[in-house]
């Protein structure tokens, strides 16, 4: 979980910058009321994709996607 | 680059836009600005005293009651539209690059090959914006609308279809009404449901 939030948090660095609000970004708060629009998280997820190598589900549960702690916790849910 | 769109044709007559830019440093706090004071300027254009929207514990923002209404910002652009007496309302302006990726992410095999240029007649922005502001109106719904909130479905699980010169997005058999209009580098998606 701990490498699979920092893993998460550096792609959002990548996205947004070493200087952005993302450096302040709590693990547990939405990431949609922390500043990441509906753009950056369909990139985010896509993003995710290739760095876990996973392909995300339809009929994925909304709060999975919530914050970096619930992404985090999805990629520690998927089979090994 | 225009940081105002023209209405979308069709966009029914009593729709109150108004527009803010985003001041310097265009950080969360100057966007949040730039949508109050478009809210509240279409509120009092639109015939409301109450000119404040309050959120809500998810984060939506709660018009007075009979002046359905919806928000939405860019880094540079603010805007917020007031349908009196509409049911929902949803609006959305998209400025981001839509990657073949992401377009594939959130876009079914049908959408894409009915109504992604150039069998139809979408950007991939375009249409990311329409399920935007669908989602936006159908998360206003009364009481959710039956869908619940937006902590309960996700955007790209609406589906959109073309009618006539109007997309109809529809997410479990409840659907609106979404007009989009399209400049180089930002679209505009509003919709209404009466």
């Amino acid at each position: 979980m701990v490498e699979a939030r920092a893993r998460i948090r550096a792609l959002l660095l990548d996205m947004f910058g070493p200087d952005s609000f993302v450096t302040e970004l709590a693990d547990t708060v939405s990431l949609r009321e922390g500043g990441v629009s509906s753009a950056a998280l369909v990139s985010l997820l896509v993003a995710m994709e290739d760095e876990f190598g996973f392909e995300w589900q339809d009929d994925v549960a909304p709060e999975a996607l919530r914050s970096i702690s619930s992404l985090a916790g999805h990629v520690a849910s998927l089979p090994a | 680059m225009s940081l105002q769109l023209t209405v979308p044709e069709g966009v029914a007559p009593g729709a109150h836009f108004q527009w803010r830019p985003v001041r310097p440093p265009r950080g969360r706090d100057e966007q949040s600005a730039a949508g109050r004071a478009a809210v509240a300027a279409a509120l009092a254009e639109s015939g409301s005293t109450d000119l404040v929207v309050p959120r809500e514990p998810d984060g939506r923002p709660r018009f007075p009651p009979g002046f359905a209404g919806a928000i939405a910002h860019t880094d540079r652009v603010a805007v917020a539209v007031v349908v009196p007496g509409a049911e929902a309302v949803g609006v959305d302006i998209e400025d981001a690059v839509i990657s073949p990726r992401v377009a594939r992410f959130v876009l079914r095999d049908r959408e894409r090959a009915a109504l992604l240029r150039p069998a139809g007649a979408y950007s991939a922005r375009d249409l990311f914006a329409a399920k935007e502001a669908a989602f936006k109106a159908l998360c206003s719904l009364g009481g959710g609308g039956g869908l619940g909130g937006p902590d309960q479905f996700l955007f790209w699980w609406i589906e959109l279809d073309q009618t006539d010169a109007t997309l109809v997005a529809s997410y479990r058999g409840v659907s609106v009404p979404v007009w989009v209009r399209s400049e180089p580098r930002l679209s505009l998606a509003v919709a209404i449901r009466r």
